[in-house]
């Protein structure tokens, strides 16, 4: 069933992430870099705006089956870097959904503005959800 | 490694670096870590249900990998953008290949064009990265 065009502009309420340096050191060590250091590598805003179980919550919101998503794309944008011990809000919205090939293939896109706690960005996220409508699913 | 992205030619291979194999124990590390609690890489029954094999890595593990390329390998500092298309599904038990390449630079700012492959050359991911260059480290 094709997602409703009305989610577009959906946005979740804001919500404040403190970045865990206990986490940083595992995100780090999840890929294989031992070299520990304070500031968040390139895709922790990932992480940080996935906090919250946000994307969860927009997959639910859309009334996505979750077998079907693929994510197919995704860009950052930077602004000051983000150390351990900031405070991170987020800010996230689909901006569009479109489909492709008679609607077996459609595309969610969920923007993400961060900021830290003197409101100063630390970043955009912008990340390409595709939902393969044609698959055909092996009973659950 | 140390590169010089004001000097290097444009199109040149200016860092390679092999990560990997990657097994289904990282992505439980991985799942962990990043907070992505997504079945699809850690329950083979889900991943079957969703058509395939078995679990896959996460695309945004392929993605944090082509990042250490940028920070350990090129620039510490001065990232401004960084996109990846995630081309094909990355299957557990390979090694990943990440390299970059100087796609072009000017007004202080270089453009690198990144890639994760699996050993045999089929792409994984294809990315960007945007770089200013005017930034302390990366003279």
């Amino acid at each position: 069933m094709p997602i409703d065009r009305k989610h577009i502009g959906f946005s979740l309420p804001p919500f404040t992430v403190l970045v865990d340096r206990d986490q940083l050191r595992r995100f780090a060590e999840a890929i294989g870099n031992s070299v520990h250091s304070d500031f968040a590598p390139p895709t922790y805003l990932k992480v940080i705006e996935g906090e919250n179980d946000s994307s969860r919550a927009v997959v639910a919101a859309l009334g996505i089956d979750l077998r079907r998503v693929m994510h197919v794309e995704q860009e950052f944008e930077y602004g000051a870097p983000i150390r351990g011990g900031d405070q991170v809000t987020v800010e996230r919205r689909v901006v569009d959904i479109y489909d492709r090939k008679d609607g077996a293939l459609e595309f969610v896109v969920v923007e993400s503005a961060m900021r830290n706690a003197d409101g100063v960005s630390v970043g955009r996220s912008r990340q390409w959800i595709l939902v393969r409508n044609e698959i055909r699913m092996a009973p659950a | 490694m140390s590169i010089d992205l004001h000097t290097a030619p444009i199109g040149a291979t200016i860092a390679e670096w092999t990560y990997g194999p990657i097994r289904r124990e990282d992505l439980r590390r991985y799942s962990e870590a990043s907070g992505d609690s997504n079945p699809l890489h850690l329950d083979p029954e889900f991943a079957r249900q969703a058509g395939f094999a078995d679990v896959i890595v996460h695309g945004m593990f392929g993605m944090a990998l082509l990042g250490r390329l940028i920070e350990d390998h090129i620039v510490k500092q001065g990232l401004l953008r960084f996109r990846a298309r995630f081309r094909k599904v990355i299957e557990i038990d390979q090694a990943i290949v990440c390299r970059a390449r100087l796609a072009s630079r000017a007004h202080g700012i270089a453009d690198l064009s990144l890639e994760a492959l699996t050993p045999g050359n089929a792409v994984l991911i294809d990315a960007s990265a945007t770089i200013e260059l005017i930034v302390a480290g990366n003279q």
